[in-house]
Parts: C-alpha cells; sequence; structure tokens
C-alpha cells in the first residue's frame, strides 16, 4: 500500500442531481446520459494525489430517493468529506439541500469534517445563479464549486479542493504508515495528537 | 474495504429498525417500507442467520410489492453472495440485467460475485490439495482446520 491515508467521503444530495454522474466522471472520466437511480449506497475507490501525498478515497455515494431516506443516514459516521450536491437547472434541488444539511449535522460523528457544495449541471440552461450556490455554502462555511459531468468542467477540481482541505485539517485523518515524509509534513499535526490524545495508536 | 459486499450493518441500526418492524408485527399490519428497512439491514449482517431472513423478507415483498422490484432484487443478489450462495446471487443479477442491462451498480456487483466464485474455487482445490498428502486420521483435521481459516 503506498498511499498515506484511507478518506471517507460521502456524496448527498436529491435523487437526478447527478452525484453517481459525478462520481463515474471522477473515477473512469465516463458519462452516461441515461443514469439510473442508485439503489440503497454505492462504493467506489480511487487513490489520488495531493500536496505530493497519496490518498485513497472511498466514496460513498447515497441514494437520493425518498425510500432511502432513514436507511443512508448511518454512513455519515466518520466521514472525512462530505459533498452536497445540487442542479443548476432545478432551483428546489437547492432549496432541498437544506435538509441534507441538517442530516449531516445530526448524524455526521466527525466534529470538524469538510463539506462541498456543488452545482451540477452547468452545460444545461441555468436556473439557478451561482451567486445562490455560493451563498449557501459561505452561509453554512462550505466550499463551493459548479461542475458538470457530462463536459468534466470543474469534476477534479471538485475533489481536488475538498481533499485538499481534508489533508490540511488538523486531527481530521490518521495516517496509515509510518513513513518519515508524513510525519515531516504534518508536524503540527502529530505534536497536537500527542498531547491531547491519549488512546493514540500507530496503525502500521 | 474494497467493494459492498465487505459492507457490514451497524448493531444499531439493525435494532433500530428490527423494533420498527416487531412493533408493526404486533399491531398485525407491516407495511412494505418498514419490512424493507430491516431486511435491508439483516442481508448486511454478518451473521447468516439474519442474512438468511432477510432474504426471506425480500421475497415476500418481491412477490407482493411492485413498486421497489428493482431494490429487492438487487439486495436479494446481495444477500444470497453474502452467504456463499453465488449461484442464486447470480441469478437475481441476471433477472435484474435483463430489465436495466447497462445499470453500472449491478454489473459491479456482478463482477465482486464472480470474483469471489473463483476464488473460492481456487481455496476448495487447496483444501482438497492438502488432504491428499494429510492420511488416516489427518484428513479430518486439515478439513477442519482449511475451512475455519477465512
Ligand atoms: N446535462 C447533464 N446531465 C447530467 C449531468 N450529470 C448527471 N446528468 C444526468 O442526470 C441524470 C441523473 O444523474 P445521476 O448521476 O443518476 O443522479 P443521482 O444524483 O446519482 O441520482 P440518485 O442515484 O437517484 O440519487 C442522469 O440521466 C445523468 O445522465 C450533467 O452534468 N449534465
Ligand atoms: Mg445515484
Amino acid at each position: 500500500m503506498d498511499y498515506v491515508t484511507t478518506l471517507k467521503i460521502l456524496v448527498i444530495g436529491e435523487s437526478g442531481v447527478g452525484k453517481s454522474s459525478i462520481i463515474l466522471a471522477f473515477t473512469t472520466g465516463d458519462y452516461n446520459a441515461s443514469f439510473p437511480a442508485t439503489i440503497g449506497v454505492d462504493y467506489k475507490c480511487k487513490v489520488m494525489e495531493v500536496n505530493g501525498l497519496k490518498v485513497k478515497l472511498g466514496i460513498w455515494d447515497t441514494a437520493g430517493q425518498e425510500r432511502y431516506r432513514t436507511l443512508t443516514n448511518s454512513f455519515y459516521r466518520d466521514a472525512h468529506g462530505a459533498i452536497l450536491v445540487y442542479d443548476v437547472s432545478e432551483p428546489k434541488t437547492l432549496a432541498k439541500l437544506n435538509e441534507w444539511v441538517e442530516e449531516l449535522q445530526v448524524y455526521s460523528t466527525k466534529k470538524n469534517i469538510v463539506c462541498l457544495v456543488v452545482g451540477n449541471k452547468i452545460d444545461k440552461p441555468r436556473a439557478v445563479p451561482r451567486e445562490a450556490g455560493q451563498a449557501f455554502a459561505m452561509k453554512h462555511r462550505m466550499l463551493f464549486i459548479e461542475s458538470s459531468a457530462k463536459t468534466q468542467e470543474g469534476i477534479n477540481l471538485a475533489f481536488e479542493e475538498l481533499v485538499q482541505k481534508i489533508i490540511e485539517t488538523p486531527g481530521l485523518w490518521e495516517s496509515t504508515g509510518s513513513s518519515s515524509n508524513i510525519r515531516v509534513s504534518n508536524e503540527e499535526r502529530r505534536k497536537q495528537e500527542e498531547s491531547s490524545c491519549y488512546d493514540y495508536t500507530c496503525t502500521i | 474495504m474494497d467493494d459492498i459486499l465487505d459492507e457490514v450493518v451497524s448493531s444499531e441500526d439493525l435494532q433500530k429498525f428490527e423494533k420498527v418492524f416487531h412493533e408493526q408485527l404486533h399491531q398485525g399490519k407491516v407495511t412494505p417500507k418498514a419490512q424493507f428497512e430491516y431486511a435491508w439491514c439483516l442481508v448486511r449482517s454478518k451473521y447468516p442467520t439474519d442474512i438468511r431472513k432477510g432474504i426471506l423478507l425480500l421475497k415476500e415483498l418481491f412477490h407482493s410489492h411492485t413498486d421497489g422490484k428493482r431494490d429487492y432484487l438487487f439486495y436479494l443478489a446481495i444477500g444470497n453472495a453474502r452467504i456463499k450462495e453465488y449461484n442464486k446471487a447470480s441469478h437475481y443479477v441476471k433477472t435484474f440485467l435483463e430489465i436495466e442491462p447497462a445499470n453500472q451498480q449491478v454489473l459491479a456487483l456482478e463482477r465482486q460475485i464472480n470474483k469471489r466464485m473463483e476464488k473460492e474455487g481456487l481455496i476448495g482445490m487447496a483444501v482438497a490439495g492438502g488432504a491428499v498428502l494429510a492420511l488416516g486420521g489427518l484428513v479430518g483435521l486439515g478439513i477442519a482446520l482449511a475451512s475455519s481459516k477465512k
């Protein structure tokens, strides 16, 4: 294993906004014009490099359909990052994100989880101004980006920004290896862990 | 975790949805929603008895409730794969793919099932090989050891 840590990334939002399409675009570069609704929860891995560190992402793609609403919130546990997706051509999907933010507040267990709001489908005629998405993200102190899974625009950037922020957040993640360069680049984090955490165990 | 078949339900979830199901059962009317939620937890349990129970509940839903057939089929495949009933799991996957041939999520599940069948086929051969070497009373022990090593 040549990655320093595994990060759990959760993708949430209304059905049809393009969660699975964004993940497909990011992991394979493909696009499917008639993507079927996700059943329950899907899982994809991808190793990516940020700040010279290789990290493994475990991406949890949740179904936005109503029948899974009460079932998927147990997947919020231990997530390091969350991507909240809306569709820029459907204003109600942004309004609905409020409910997902509430769920996130109730069910996520890491208090400094990094969140990113994504306005998807910018290739389509827009019904939500960029500023509205930006204001929403700002209000909840989340990152913001617009994307199109169809044209790939913004897709890689979205994951890069999210993972970068997670890596820079002290105490949010733990390294899975013992390679020395991690210790140097995370000197601060390590110090903090040593001073405040009694049950800190190094998993080698 | 590498694929969805490794994912295990938390005991809190299982208990939570079990409680709802049993309450409705006592009142004599179980909604498809409660039955599905409980079954969804059961098939993701680490205990085969739970999984089998989940499979029964899903089958019942599949035959009585038209609304969520694709969901029921998918979790019937997951449940069967998790108790190593790979032939049944493949059957459900194929039935699903007849309706949605390009479904990525289900195609990925099919690959995972095939991978496990292959892997466990090889393990089976290794057991047989070991048994040939071990003689007499040792044969039984060898097989017992090999099969307890998962
Ligand atoms: N034009 C356009 N269509 C998109 C884009 N992203 C997704 N779609 C389409 O929107 C539909 C729904 O996308 P999905 O990725 O399945 O949506 P989802 O959020 O995963 O939906 P659930 O799994 O039901 O929660 C699909 O038919 C996609 O092809 C995009 O950027 N542009
Ligand atoms: Mg989806």
